[in-house]
């Protein structure tokens, strides 16, 4: 549910990074903050417990310039990925323009990105709209912990798993160093932005 | 690989699974390393090393239990609590977005904050059902009942709402009450107030002024009709077919699923699914021979 203004020719969308607990959906907000001060517009506000773990969302606005002539500024949510959040959850998604679902690579989350990704498929049809439809990216997220030596899922099994049908454009990230990072987004904001047009059919 | 360094390469896995608080998947693997100590010949007689991973393991059991404890919510700043208004009020009407940026704070556990609001609501006459009953809810969810009970009572003797409004609002936290289990006499609205018909009323539910449903089978199959809803309890509404509208009437039949239905609620519009749970001949009346439909709202 993109904001658009005619008259100022402002556009005002909303991304939300979705996935399972502990998979790194605020470090990609953390790294983005950091790396693209100058598109930010304001501060990155965090609601969460004392352990770190996203309570309620994170939130970070950004700006990303003129396009086809109309101002556009982008808000970035976090939902909380803790199972038992599901109704905060719901309520953060709701007016999504597009998703970034970060998935986590170590082997031992295997389900838990899969039931987080139905989670995501559920509450996008209460609010009626479709997985298959909603401009949507995945990120397999913490590749990094390979050189720790720690088991994770390779990015062809995971591209097979979850990205088998609905697939989207998928990266391999770090959210902690950064790798990623950026892409991930800027191709959620393609997708996001391509939709828009279609939707608002806003042009010069 | 040395069993030393097995070892440390299983603990290394563990440590950084409880870093990121994985502590479900910690937990497994020292119950891994401790399984294999133990069977372990040279290892197992090592007293200081199985206690040590057995005290790692008590400890990630207690934050494992941590995870499943009710977090309490924190007091937002103010600054935080205006931003949740404007990131979750989405309507252009400025008296729905004020209520809707009123409902997520107290969705958000900022009861005081959603408190005010509502009140201020209620004052300017925005939504004042909705306002009042928010306003129960958040004392409910604050304080001991009495509040709510004592603030009703004041309404009763005052004039923010009307007959009509006080009698849903006696129903709504009557019902809260009942559920609670208190037990409690709230002051009478009116002599014929009966709030019997809506005992069912339901928290969530909002209050849904009409619906649009689409039509699944029948001549008109395919085309959606609109319903003013005469009356709601909890998630059931009603509505009047009119008795010139026979062929729509018969197309209503009972238990009948009704997957699209649009319902506009002063402060929202949201799609869902029903079902005919009732439909009645009004018998006399000035609706004598129009048909009462009765539409329990499934999913929205
Ligand atoms: N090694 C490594 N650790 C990461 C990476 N991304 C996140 N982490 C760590 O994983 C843990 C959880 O990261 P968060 O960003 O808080 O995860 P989240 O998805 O926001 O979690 P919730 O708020 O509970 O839903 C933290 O300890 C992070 O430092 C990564 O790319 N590599
Ligand atoms: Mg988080």
């Amino acid at each position: 549910m993109a904001i658009f203004n005619a008259k100022n020719r402002v556009i005002e969308c909303k991304i939300v990074y979705y996935g399972p607990g502990r998979g790194g959906k605020t470090t990609n907000l953390e790294y983005i903050f950091k790396a693209f001060r100058k598109q930010t517009t304001g501060e990155m506000v965090s609601i969460d417990t004392k352990g770190d773990r996203t309570l309620f969302f994170d939130f970070l606005p950004m700006g990303i310039g003129k396009i086809r002539g109309c101002d556009v500024s982008i808000q970035l949510y976090t939902v909380p990925g803790q199972v038992k959040y599901g109704s905060t959850r719901k309520m953060v998604l709701k007016g999504v323009d597009g998703i970034v679902f970060v998935a986590d690579s170590l082997e031992v989350r295997r389900t838990d990105n899969l039931f987080s990704l139905k989670d995501l498929q559920q509450n996008l049809a209460e609010q009626n709209m479709s997985i298959f439809e909603v401009p949507l990216v995945l990120q397999y997220n913490k590749r990094d912990l390979a050189e720790e030596g720690i088991p994770l899922i390779p990015v062809e099994t995971m591209d097979g798993g979850l990205n088998k049908k609905l697939k989207v454009p998928s990266y391999p990230a770090s959210a902690l160093k950064g790798t990623g990072v950026g892409a991930t987004l800027k191709e959620c904001l393609k997708l996001t932005l391509r939709n828009l047009q279609q939707e608002l059919k806003w042009a010069r | 690989m040395s069993d030393q360094h097995h070892i440390r390469s299983l603990v290394k896995e563990a440590e950084i699974y409880r870093g990121q608080g994985l502590f479900v998947a910690s937990r497994e693997k020292y119950l891994h390393i401790l399984q294999f100590i133990e069977n372990n010949k040279r290892l197992c007689n090592d007293k200081k090393l199985v206690n040590t991973v057995k005290n790692k393991i008590v400890n990630l059991e207690n934050d494992v239990a941590g995870l499943h404890q009710e977090t309490a919510v924190p007091e937002l700043s103010q600054d935080v609590q205006g931003l949740i208004k404007k990131l979750f009020s989405f309507s252009e009407d400025q008296g729905a977005a004020a209520m809707e940026g009123a409902v997520a704070l107290a969705k958000f556990g900022q009861y005081e904050a959603a408190l005010a609001e509502f009140q201020r609501l209620l004052e300017e006459g925005t939504f004042p059902l909705m306002a009042a009953k928010n306003i129960l809810r958040c004392h409910l969810a604050l304080s001991s009942p009495n509040v709510a009970i004592d603030q009703f009572g004041q309404w009763v003797s005052g004039n923010l709402l009307s007959k009509e409004y006080l009698k849903h609002t006696r129903a709504f936290l009557a019902n809260v009450l009942e559920k609670r289990g208190i037990k409690t006499e709230l002051p009478e609205v009116a002599q014929t107030s009966s709030v019997a018909d809506q005992k069912d009323e339901q928290e969530d539910v909002l209050d849904i002024s009409s619906v649009r449903v689409q039509l699944e089978n029948g001549p008109d199959k395919g085309s959606v009709v609109e319903f003013d809803v005469s009356f709601q309890s909890g998630n059931i509404i009603s509505v009047i077919v009119s008795a010139r509208q026979k062929d729509l009437a018969d197309t209503f039949s009972l238990g009948i699923r009704l997957p699209d239905i649009q319902f506009y609620s002063p402060i929202a519009i949201f799609r869902g699914s029903g079902i005919v749970s009732g439909k009645t001949k009004i018998k006399s009346g000035p609706k004598r021979g129009d048909y009462m439909l009765d539409i329990k709202i499934e999913g929205a």
